[in-house]
């Protein structure tokens, strides 16, 4: 009897122990203020508050632009809590010492007002704030690191999958040359034990000339063909790249990657080569439109301090000092080109001439900018005549013509449309 | 006759590799034919040629006796081709819209004092829509809601979906673009002051449901038929 009882008694009291754990590490090192509603309607209808409006700058455990949210009725009484998050300012205009100094901790980032919340939504969002799940922001991070991972090892493949063909290929085909060559090797042994007449005697022993082979004439003419096909082709296309930069790739002043920019981050040419829907240049973004990030972003993948790069932009701005880019697509002064003609009224995609840039490290010119390449493009290039009346005579004009309206039928061979 | 055909091979060969490598790659730009017809004798925006010595083939006919390519500007600072526009002049665009006055720390001003100028329209809505995701969705999201890819690094990106953001006016909105607030930098230099009003359109009615949209006309009727020409100012950078 005695016994049992104890072993009941053991066993309850591991029973409060682990809740006991699992409350300290769920709340951590404070407690919340037990007016604080913990029932699950309150906290789920909390956290869509919370992801709406708070998320952006707060987390629950992490600080961020603001402070951790969690134990912030145990740091201050709940009532003063509520009013914080209607009116920030108005707490701090009140003199309370902790809300003073967490402002000044944070940089005198001022929290907007957010006095739309009902007395019901603070409760719900204090509940969230207090109990809401902790494992979200560790899933979180993880999920991304995934989808990181995955980006990254999308471009590679198909080039690796083609090398490791081409090598299999060539240790194949240097096999069967070996195989080959022991089974003559094999064969002429194997016919020379037997009893042949002297004819084939002779084929049998002949031995494979490698100067004979080179004297013949056969031989001569192949390779000398073959050497000023060569020379002429390599002469030729030099000839032809003169005056062309295709392929130009400069190292910039500042090692900026369009790969992360335009491509992991997707961010928008136009977001920086603001003068491309506007007029002639797509304009190369001057230092504060890279400080609307870079104000916040020092450093690439959140490393600690300010990347040597980055503090480049921070000299420019400090000193008022341009930062000179080298241009890398130099269209000869004898061309007008015009961007906003083509990418407003021709709708013409950045990469169609520049390529995918939003792969490239360091930017080349992708295009040979050529006039052939131009005329080529307009040759083929049919026009959207669709819901615009300044084509509507144009159309009727060309209605006799089989092909499609094409930049060429309008003007688009035209001489002086670029050369004036 | 061995020897001058071997010759000759070598050289075309020579001739061959060295015209292959007039080609252009890496930071080599490969050879001009025409160095006289490729640079601009006049100014050209996002081309300056600082080199003042070089001469090409030809003689130079310049009067300063500078290099025939040097084309930067020399009464400019650091030699540049564009310039600010001089002291105390007052810029107006096409639209006739002047400089934007208000200074970033006036956004009360702002919010309550300024009126959309453009009209409502599908066509409007559309352009919005278009302008909204080239230049806000990095940081706040297709749908407004502070997701967007840069808006994850930098943080604290404004849900323009939640209810501390519905209720702004117009005028604000357009301060905030225009200004920058908080964390967000000042996109005036980037945006044409009528494509953010457009996208203050967008941003009203189709991320915000037109909550409070006509708040600025509600409370200035009186100086809404002067806006036109005095409300929508923009300063250059201050």
């Amino acid at each position: 009897m005695l016994s049992k009882r104890s072993l009941v008694g053991v066993r309850l009291n591991f029973h409060t122990l682990a809740v006991l754990f699992f409350l300290l590490i769920g709340t951590q090192a404070f407690a919340a203020d037990p007016s604080v509603d913990n029932s699950d309607e309150a906290v789920a209808a909390g956290k869509a508050l919370f992801n709406t409006n708070c998320k952006t700058c707060h987390r629950l455990d992490q600080k961020l632009v603001g402070p951790a949210l969690r134990g912030a009725t145990d740091r201050a009484p709940v009532e003063l809590v509520k009013s914080f998050i209607k009116n920030s300012q108005a707490v701090i205009a009140s003199g309370n010492a902790y809300y003073s100094d967490l402002y000044k901790e944070y940089n005198n980032t001022m929290m907007i007002s957010h006095e739309f919340l009902s007395d019901e939504d603070l409760n719900n969002l204090l509940a969230y704030i207090e109990y809401g799940d902790t494992a979200d922001p560790a899933a979180a991070t993880a999920t991304g690191d995934a989808e990181g991972g995955a980006v990254a090892a999308g471009g590679g493949i198909p080039n690796e999958y083609l090398t490791i063909i081409l090598g299999v290929l060539v240790v194949v085909l240097l096999l069967i040359l070996i195989v080959l060559g022991l089974i003559i090797s094999v064969l002429t042994k194997y016919l020379a034990k037997q009893d042949l007449d002297e004819d084939d005697k002779e084929f049998v022993s002949q031995k494979t000339n490698l100067g004979k082979v080179f004297k013949s004439d056969m031989f001569v003419v192949i390779v000398t063909a073959l050497v000023v096909a060569l020379v002429a082709k390599t002469a030729l296309d030099g000839l032809y790249s003169v005056g062309v930069q295709q392929g130009y790739a400069p190292e910039q002043p500042i090692a900026y990657s369009h790969a992360l920019h335009a491509g992991t981050l997707e961010i928008e040419c136009q977001y920086c080569h603001t003068g491309v829907e506007l007029g002639k240049s797509a304009n190369i973004p001057s230092a504060n439109i890279c400080m609307n990030c870079h104000t916040h972003v020092q450093n690439v993948q959140g490393a600690e301090g300010v990347s040597p790069e980055i503090q480049k932009i921070y000299d420019a701005v400090d000193n008022n000092q341009p930062i000179e880019w080298v241009r890398v697509h130099n269209l000869p002064d004898l061309a007008y080109f015009n961007h906003s003609q083509h990418v407003v009224v021709g709708e013409v995609e950045c990469q169609t001439c520049h390529g995918p840039i939003q792969e490239m490290e360091v930017v080349g010119q992708h295009s040979a900018l050529t006039m052939g390449w131009c005329i080529d493009c307009h040759r083929q290039t049919e026009i959207t005549t669709e819901g615009n009346a300044y084509y509507d005579k144009l159309v009727q004009i060309h209605s006799d013509s089989k092909d499609a309206l094409k930049v060429k039928d309008i003007g688009g061979l035209e001489c002086a449309k670029c050369h004036y | 006759m061995k020897i001058a055909k071997t010759l000759s091979i070598l050289g075309i060969a020579v001739a061959g590799i060295t015209l292959a490598g007039c080609r252009a790659g890496g930071e080599n730009q490969g050879l001009e034919y025409a160095p006289q017809m490729y640079h601009s004798v006049a100014y050209e925006p996002l081309t300056q040629i600082m080199d003042s010595e070089t001469k090409g083939d030809l003689i130079s006919t310049r009067e300063d006796g500078k290099g025939e390519y040097f084309n930067s500007n020399i009464n400019n600072p650091h030699n540049m081709n564009m310039r600010e526009p001089v002291a105390n002049t007052v810029p107006r665009n096409k639209q006739g819209y002047l400089p934007y006055r208000y200074k970033a720390f006036e956004i009360e001003e702002a919010g309550t004092s300024m009126k959309n100028p453009i009209e409502l329209s599908d066509e409007v809505l559309t352009e919005g829509k278009r302008l909204y995701q080239l230049y806000c969705t990095p940081c706040h999201g297709t749908g407004g809601q502070g997701d967007g890819k840069v808006g994850a690094i930098i943080g604290g990106v404004a849900n323009l979906t939640g209810g501390a953001y519905v209720g702004l006016s117009e005028g604000h909105i357009y301060h905030v673009i225009t200004k920058g607030k908080g964390r967000m930098g000042a996109h005036g230099s980037q945006i044409t002051p009528e494509n953010r009003w457009k996208i203050v359109h967008y941003v009203k009615q189709e991320l915000q449901g037109g909550q409070n949209a006509d708040n600025a006309t509600a409370t200035t009727e009186v100086v809404a038929e002067a806006d036109q020409d005095v409300s929508q100012v923009e300063t250059p950078a201050n």
